[in-house]
């Protein structure tokens, strides 16, 4: 058996030990040295104590942080749109790159009226008209948020200085300004609201939130249901926090829309279907939560 | 089904992750971004992972890469040099220091202590790896962990003396307030 030697020298050694006590990775015999060390020397059991006091209280401090409920969801759509690309891209490759090249020439070189081109300000018909072109490949319930997105985000003028956040809450009257903390709060960091009104299009009314972050336009689009609307025959993209979310591409165009009993929801941008479906994942939850509490 | 195979397998250690990711950034917006794209990576390279090894430890590796990548596109800093030299300046170890500190003080002590040393930290104090699973993940020898754990905790306990006497207050008033 190994003599322990008592006294400074003893103290200074224990200590070099101390961490690796703590974690248990110290060899038996070490280990049994340090227990016996400890059990006659005070100032190194207070050691102990406080350190392994600070290692508990540390890990405790970390897992106390917040994850984002909406993380998983979110990690969730980014897996899934990157299991389509890759068999996308696996089974489709070589034929895509043929395509693009082709595609690429077409769009260069075919006259400008063969790709839609956005129409004068001025011109209603012509903007109907592309409206109706670019959600072509859209199911009707999905046409409804898109149609509302070009017709007021994408046509209309906003002012330079848009109103404060409160002056648009307020705009929005008082069944749904508080939607507009509600989105401030989820949207990515960059993303600032530019417009919250309520507008009409097409016959229905909307509910209207448009943001930017600098180059690109996003709309939540909120919309009555009308007798049969319904988006539940559409393939689902995932479930943000239990809310079915359903999104489809028109053209550059991406919308994401998800459903409560009374309304339907989009979110709708340019940004690219990943970035879409996330920010649809981010408002989901809230947004429907939000919606199913309206009442009248 | 192999999606399914990789979520069931990954996912359960997304919230831990994304924990230790905001500690090692000190941003939670950026350990968001990290965090999808560790699983992101670690999906393209699933087919590589040997089921039956450790899921996490191959995901703390993952996290690491991914982290080293971002700081060096974000801060463009140099991390182990700064980390040395912050480290010759510890003194000798101090007194055992109360613990009776908010969840904020403690973490904002531990975003103070330099990466390298709170990467060790993290891993062994707080998600529970053995020196060993440690080692594999930083790609650093045994020896080094140690050291770092060792000079991390040191350097945390000063950070809470610090934070102790900033608010003018010794070690036995420290005791007394409530987190």
């Amino acid at each position: 058996m190994k003599l322990v030697q008592f006294g400074e020298n003893t103290c200074a050694r224990i200590r070099r030990y101390m961490d690796s006590y703590i974690n248990n990775e110290l060899l038996v015999e070490t280990n049994h040295e340090v227990l016996r060390h400890l059990e006659t020397c005070p100032a190194c059991a207070a050691e102990v104590e406080s350190r392994t006091r600070l290692k508990i209280r540390l890990k405790r401090a970390v897992q106390n942080q917040t994850v984002p409920e909406d993380l998983q969801a979110r990690v969730h759509a980014a897996l899934r749109q990157e299991s389509h690309s890759s068999f996308a891209w696996t089974r489709w490759a070589s034929a895509a790159a043929a395509v693009l090249m082709v595609a690429a020439g077409l769009w260069f070189e075919l006259p400008r009226w063969t790709r839609p081109a956005l129409p004068d300000l001025a011109d209603r018909r012509g903007q109907d008209a592309f409206i109706q072109k670019v959600s072509t490949s859209l199911s009707a319930v999905l046409k409804v948020g898109l149609g509302d997105h070009i017709h007021c985000a994408i046509f209309r003028k906003y002012p330079k200085n848009p109103p404060s956040v409160d002056e648009m809450a307020q705009k929005l009257g008082p069944s749904y300004q508080e939607l507009v903390p509600l989105v401030k709060a989820r949207v990515p960091e960059g993303y600032r609201i530019i417009l919250a009104h309520q507008c009409g299009f097409q016959g229905r009314r909307f509910v209207h939130l448009t943001l930017t972050n600098g180059s690109s336009l996003l709309s939540l689009v909120i919309t009555r249901r009308q007798p049969g609307e319904s988006m539940q025959a559409l393939p689902i993209s995932d479930h943000a926090a239990g809310v079915p979310v359903y999104q489809a591409a028109a053209q550059n165009y991406d919308v994401a829309g998800f459903e409560t009993d009374q309304f339907l929801a989009y979110v709708v941008s340019d940004l690219g279907a990943r970035q879409n479906l996330q920010i649809a994942y981010a408002l989901a939850p809230a947004v429907h939560q939000f919606l199913a509490a309206v009442r009248g | 089904m192999k999606r399914q195979q990789f979520e069931d397998a990954a996912l359960p250690h997304l919230n831990d992750l994304y924990r230790t990711a905001t500690r090692l950034l000190a941003d939670s917006t950026k350990a968001d971004d990290v965090v999808q794209d560790v699983f992101l990576q670690a999906w393209k390279s699933f087919d590589r992972f040997e089921v039956g090894t450790n899921c996490r430890a191959w995901l703390y590796k993952i996290l690491f890469h991914v982290v080293h990548h971002h700081r060096r596109k974000w801060f463009n800093v140099r991390m182990v040099k700064e980390s040395e030299e912050i480290l010759e300046q510890v003194a000798a170890s101090p007194e055992p220091l109360a613990e009776n500190l908010t969840d904020a003080e403690i973490l904002s002590a531990l975003d103070r202590v330099p990466q390298d040393f709170r990467a060790v930290v993290l891993l062994v104090d707080v998600d529970e790896f053995s020196y060993k699973e440690a080692s594999g993940i930083l790609g650093v020898p045994i020896g080094t962990v140690m050291s770092r754990l060792s000079r991390g905790r040191k350097l945390l306990r000063e950070q809470l003396e610090q934070t102790a006497q900033s608010y003018g207050i010794g070690k036995g008033k420290l005791e007394g307030r409530t987190a």
